[in-house]
């Protein structure tokens, strides 16, 4: 059940959860997720980011909506080919290859779909094509590469090599400025749109950088943001937007009004399902406690109350969209994702 | 003191994260087994046969190779009354031998203390590996923790060796001096010279050693190396303690946990055969556990923490044999879903602490416990 | 070496007060008066604190919370980048004191909140704490009040309330216990019954683990009559901490306490006149911590050269200390859990106090074990000449030397006083200065980052942090 006001022009179904969390090196589950991705063949692929404990194993795993866990690829921590330090965001380009950015080795890396290592990019530094902490990546419809180099405040644009093409934006809080920006998207026009992470904002560009518009500003209300981490837009021009300090999401309109939000509303997953039917005496407590707690006043805050609520969104930093208008929205602190239907 | 005489010394190696004693002591010939373990077990026809009931996991290929040699003791079903599934807690159990509540002091650091009571060998008890475990640990007790044999000592990231022996100079001169009218004072001053000294000493270590067994490169089979190379310097160490993990294996088991066992029995394997060239294996015992066993049914993909687990005593000097009933998976006799623990794991400390160490065990594991009789008279 | 008097007491009640300091905090305090000091320290305001926000994005261990070590790097970022020392001081006390460890709850996100909870009210009034920390969730699973219950009372709680957090044993009989005991039952946590068992197991499944949060069960409270150290009532928890906190037993205990932790770890003749003190501060004031506080810190002993180097330095002081001397990890750094696990090889994991009794300070952090890890953590970082620290002591070096020449006296007493000033003995400075002088004078002019005479800076340093007098507070 999504919260709506007024009378927004889209609706979102919840549909399941789908992950466990993984606190070992391998197999079914996820391990502090970062990022989501669908591809049309109906495999999603999960990136998973790693608590230092488990580094070792930073891996993408493989899942389908019918809670089958396909596999995993990786080559670990560390700064070899194929192996990632701090991985943040993936996109997939028209050849169906996942390209991810790392940003502590300064690089993307490039692997198949089916997990081959292809090769990585990327130099660290501030001049044209450098990069210092690569975030968000997206590609638009002629396989241009976005990437947002983070620590430069800019936007670079680079063709799916890794070429230089241009660039834009600086250090600030004006329109076009940046303050640790993260995720990036790009719409059905080829807009692009980047979550200014610390100014707590959404700017919307053209393709070759022009501002156009900008949305949001700090705050718990509707179509306010706290440290927003990713974008999605659909093919009607509708905006979500992962509000990850405030833990939920929001859907905005193309032209950036309040449409709707998400708290979260999981449920136990396959494979949840599957631990809590090993261990019967922990099901029997759990089906008789409240998960949705009321909470003394020094507790309620986003991050505290999904903390203890189990079915919110807790640390929901990325969504992403496939091609039914299903919605992912992947959560790092709860090893999972809710999957939710346009209607 | 020293003497000529070799003393015999235990090597303990802890499996931390709680070791699935189903899949490496395998009931292969229980239906009951296969109907609880659907997706994570061994197959009858890959497990290696101990009699026609047990097997080992096909890891433990070298530990087998031992057991045909008669030197390893199988303790089944081993653990406390009113299991506890949680990490920190079981695995403070096993370490302070004190189920019911908060212990103090160590076990072994308390045998370490019975031992040497007067703390004149800082290196009676030795960690392989940062920190210290639990169970070495005891108020007065020191116990060296060495990360890395080679570089153990003082000011380890001095790259240059001129600079580092002068500031080694310079530090014990800073320590030296005598006693002033200042405790604490003293005490730091001693403790440093106690400190240098112990890591003089233990670097001699590699040096004295050589031998034409290979260790594997992994973490365990390295610690394990420098294990022996403490040993047999004769530095009168007597505890030798390290820890290999994790064994929380709760999803994707049949893999991790497979590798986790091929480090663990290769290690044990390379250092019995190090013994052997040496003509010490009948002077190290080597002992090894887990804080818990784990869940008798799976979870679809790894097992959950559970109780009843099972412990190896290694060596020359061991009657080599299954000892101990293994639990029954019948439903009737399981704790919670787990298997229930028939023995007590302080018994086998009775028998390490009292048949190899000629220790007075009751103070050191908080009571009598009918001991085990794993060692050749 | 001189150091002057009013130098030399403020870097004394900045090593108590907080964790040592740089010459520019020295001086920014120096500027304020030593009243003026202590009042800035007992009155935190904005912490400046690496901001949560920075900290989740780019360590998800930190974000989650779910295991001990992420959470103890999370605390320790507080420690060193906080501009309210005393606030973190006195939650390491409160933690020390009210010792609640990991290993029994597996919910860290719990004691961070406790922790949290000793920020907001450990330098108020003690009564009050005491009734937080009565229904702080952590406490309540920790000491088994989850199992106190008004059909059947588990007096674990009411007894280290009595017994390690306030009075101290001999003030009270077995039945004050189970009538406290009996007060206390009710005091419990949301969905108690599976957030025990989830303990009990250390589950982490499905999703992570479940943070805590405090419940009153009114069905469960046992709302009988109770005598309690001789008065009468239907006493429930909040009565009976009222009646606690005006024994005068609870301000001994309470007063020298605090000695021990921000003063000395052996409570002289001399020193228990700080302590009579503190007491009656205690009652005149209401049981405030920060009064209490005052006083010490305002005392002739405290101000006392008896007073100077009487803590041995605990691992958290020891780490934090010389991280924040040599300014690292002011950005989230890969690795950065490693770096406060030296804590706990110096024998004080965060968090993980081994029992209720929590650790033994003073001279038991000694022993060869931790010694040689006390050494080599903070020989390495303080010679680390990349350090802004390091960096800004060489600076300071250079500016105070006749045209950067530096004689072995000079950098040897230049390295004492930017480190502290810390005061060692004849002895030891002799062997910092023939140490110094192997190479002769140092020219500090035109030094370039990393080269010969930066480096021989830091290996000063290095040897000044391994002496013994550095390993005192």
């Amino acid at each position: 059940m999504s919260t709506q006001t007024k009378s927004p022009g889209i609706s979102l179904d919840y549909v399941k959860t789908i992950g466990i969390v993984n606190n070992g090196f391998n197999g079914r589950g996820f391990a502090n997720p970062y990022d989501i991705i669908a591809d049309d063949d109906g495999q999603i692929f999960v990136l998973n980011r790693c608590d230092p404990a488990r580094a070792s194993a930073i891996r993408i795993g493989i899942c389908n909506l019918d809670d089958e866990y396909l596999g995993e690829f990786g080559r670990g921590n560390g700064s070899g080919d194929g192996q990632f330090n701090w991985a943040v965001a993936m996109a997939l380009d028209s050849q169906g290859n996942l390209h991810i950015t790392d940003e502590y080795n300064h690089r993307v890396t490039t692997y198949t779909t089916a997990g081959e290592y292809v090769s990585h990019w990327g130099t660290p530094g501030s001049e044209d094509g450098e990069l210092n902490g690569p975030a968000g990546i997206a590609f638009d419809s002629a396989d241009n590469l976005f990437v947002v180099d983070q620590h430069n405040s800019r936007v670079q644009k680079f063709s799916v090599d890794g070429t230089f093409i241009a660039k834009w934006g600086s250090s600030g809080s004006g329109d076009g400025k940046f303050n640790l920006p993260w995720g990036i998207a790009v719409d059905s026009d080829d807009n692009v749109y980047v979550a200014d992470w610390r100014n707590d904002r959404i700017q919307k560009f053209s393709n070759d950088g022009k501002f156009i518009a900008v949305f949001g500003s700090s705050g718990q209300g509707e179509g306010q943001f706290q440290r927003p981490t990713s974008i999605t837009v659909d093919l009607e021009g509708f905006i979500y937007v992962a509000d990850w300090g405030n833990e939920r999401v929001q859907v905005l309109a193309g032209d950036g009004s309040f449409q709707l939000l998400l708290k979260g509303e999981a449920t136990l997953s396959k494979w949840a399902d599957e631990y809590l039917a090993s261990n019967p005496e922990e099901k029997a407590e759990r089906d008789v406690s409240n998960l949705t707690p009321n909470l003394p006043a020094h507790l309620n805050t986003p991050y505290h109350t999904s903390s203890q609520t189990e079915p919110y969104f807790w640390g929901p930093v990325s969504l992403t969209l496939d091609n039914q208008g299903r919605l992912y929205v992947v959560e790092t602190n709860r090893h999972r994702f809710q999957v939710y239907q346009k209607r | 003191m020293t003497t000529n005489k070799r003393e015999k010394s235990l090597i303990v190696m802890q499996l931390s994260g709680g070791n699935d004693y189903l899949n490496t002591i395998v009931p292969y010939a229980e239906g009951k087994y296969y109907d609880s373990r659907t997706t994570v077990n061994i197959p009858q026809d890959r497990v290696i046969p101990i009699n026609d009931q047990l097997g080992f996991n096909p890891s433990m290929g070298p530990i087998k190779a031992l057991w045909d040699e008669g030197k390893v003791a199988v303790i089944n079903g081993i653990g406390y009354q009113n299991p506890n599934r949680s990490h920190f807690r079981s695995m403070d159990i096993w370490h302070t031998a004190e189920p019911d509540t908060i212990g103090k002091e160590g076990w072994l650091g308390r045998a370490i203390r019975d031992i040497d009571p007067l703390g004149e060998n800082v290196l009676t008890g030795i960690n392989f590996g940062r920190g210290l475990p639990r169970a070495l640990a005891c108020p007065g007790v020191s116990v060296a923790s060495v990360g890395d044999l080679a570089t153990y000592g003082l000011f380890p990231d001095v790259q240059d060796e001129e600079l580092r022996m002068f500031t080694l100079e310079a530090f014990s001169k800073m320590y030296g001096g005598a006693a002033g009218r200042d405790p604490v004072m003293d005490l730091l001053g001693q403790t440093g010279k106690d400190a240098l000294q112990g890591a003089d000493i233990l670097r001699t270590a590699p040096g004295m050693y050589s031998s034409t067994v290979e260790y594997a490169p992994d973490a365990l089979a390295q610690n394990v190396k420098s294990i022996s190379q403490v040993f047999h310097a004769n530095l009168g160490a007597k505890v030798l303690y390290t820890q290999h993990g994790p064994f929380d294996t709760h999803s994707g088991e049949l893999l991790s946990h497979a590798k986790l066992w091929n480090e663990v029995a290769g290690a044990i394997g390379s250092l019995m055969e190090d013994l052997k060239e040496h003509g010490t294996e009948d002077d190290a015992t080597i002992l090894v556990f887990s804080e818990f066993g784990r869940r008798i049914k799976d979870n679809g993909s790894g097992s959950d923490h559970g109780s009843g687990g099972g412990a190896f005593l290694i060596g020359g000097a061991v009657n080599g044999g299954l000892y101990g009933e293994y639990p029954s998976l019948a439903e009737a006799e399981q704790i919670e879903g787990d298997l229930r623990s028939n023995n007590d794991f302080r018994s086998v400390y009775t028998n390490i602490l009292e048949d190899w160490m000629g220790l007075d065990a009751a103070p050191i594991v908080n009571g009598q416990f009918e001991k085990f009789d794993v060692f050749k008279s | 070496m001189m150091i002057s008097n009013d130098t030399g007491l403020m870097a004394h009640l900045l090593r108590r007060a907080g964790f040592g300091a740089t010459r520019d905090e020295l001086e920014k305090y120096l500027a304020l008066g030593y009243e003026g000091a202590v009042e800035v320290l007992l009155n935190p305001s904005e912490p400046n604190n690496m901001p949560d926000d920075l900290i989740r994005r780019y360590h998800v261990e930190q974000s989650e919370l779910r295991d001990i070590a992420g959470s103890a790097a999370y605390w320790m970022y507080r420690m060193i980048s906080t501009s309210c020392p005393l606030e973190e001081k006195t939650a390491l006390f409160w933690h020390g004191l009210f010792a609640t460890g990991y290993a029994k709850l597996n919910q860290a996100r719990s004691l961070l909140n406790q922790v949290d909870m000793f920020r907001r009210s450990g330098m108020g009034s003690f009564e009050d704490l005491l009734v937080e920390l009565s229904q702080d969730p952590a406490m309540i699973v920790w000491l088994d009040n989850i199992e106190n219950h008004g059909s059947a009372i588990n007096e674990n709680f009411g007894r280290e309330l009595l017994e390690l957090f306030s009075m101290g044993i001999g003030n009270y009989t077995e039945d004050d216990i189970k009538e406290c005991s009996r007060a206390f039952t009710g005091w419990t946590l949301g969905n108690a019954e599976y957030m025990s068992i989830r303990a009990a197991k250390d589950s982490i499944w499905p999703y992570g683990r479940i943070a805590w949060h405090f419940d009153y069960r009114e069905e469960d409270h046992d709302d009988g009559e109770k005598t309690f150290l001789g008065e009468t009532g239907n006493f429930n928890g909040e009565d009976i901490i009222a009646i606690i906190a005006k024994q005068e037993s609870t301000a001994q205990f309470v007063a020298t306490r605090l000695f021990q932790f921000f003063a000395a770890d052996e409570v002289t003749e001399y020193g228990e006149k700080a302590i009579q003190a503190m007491m009656e501060t205690y009652f005149s004031s209401g049981y405030q911590v920060r009064d209490m506080l005052r006083t010490l810190f305002h005392s002739d002993y405290f101000k006392s050269e008896e007073a100077r180097y009487a803590r041995v330095k605990n691992p958290v002081e020891m780490v934090v200390g010389a991280i924040r001397m040599a300014g690292s990890y002011q950005n989230p750094a890969l690795g950065i859990e490693n770096v406060s696990r030296n804590m706990l090889f110096m024998g004080q994991g965060l968090l993980q106090p081994p029992t209720v009794e929590g650790w033994h300070e003073g001279s038991e952090w000694i022993d060869s074990g931790a010694l040689v890890e006390r050494v080599n953590f903070v020989a390495k970082e303080l010679s680390n000449v990349k350090s802004p620290g390091v960096r800004s002591i060489i600076d300071r070096l250079e500016a105070g030397s006749d045209a950067g020449i530096l004689d072995p006296d000079e950098l040897a007493d230049g390295c004492l006083d930017l480190l502290g000033p810390i005061e060692v003995s004849e002895a030891t400075r002799s062997v910092l200065v023939e140490y110094a002088a192997r190479l002769g004078n140092l020219d500090l002019k035109d030094h370039l980052q990393g080269d010969l005479a930066e480096q021989r800076v830091g290996n000063m340093l290095r040897l000044v942090a391994a002496t013994r007098e550095y390993q005192l507070a």
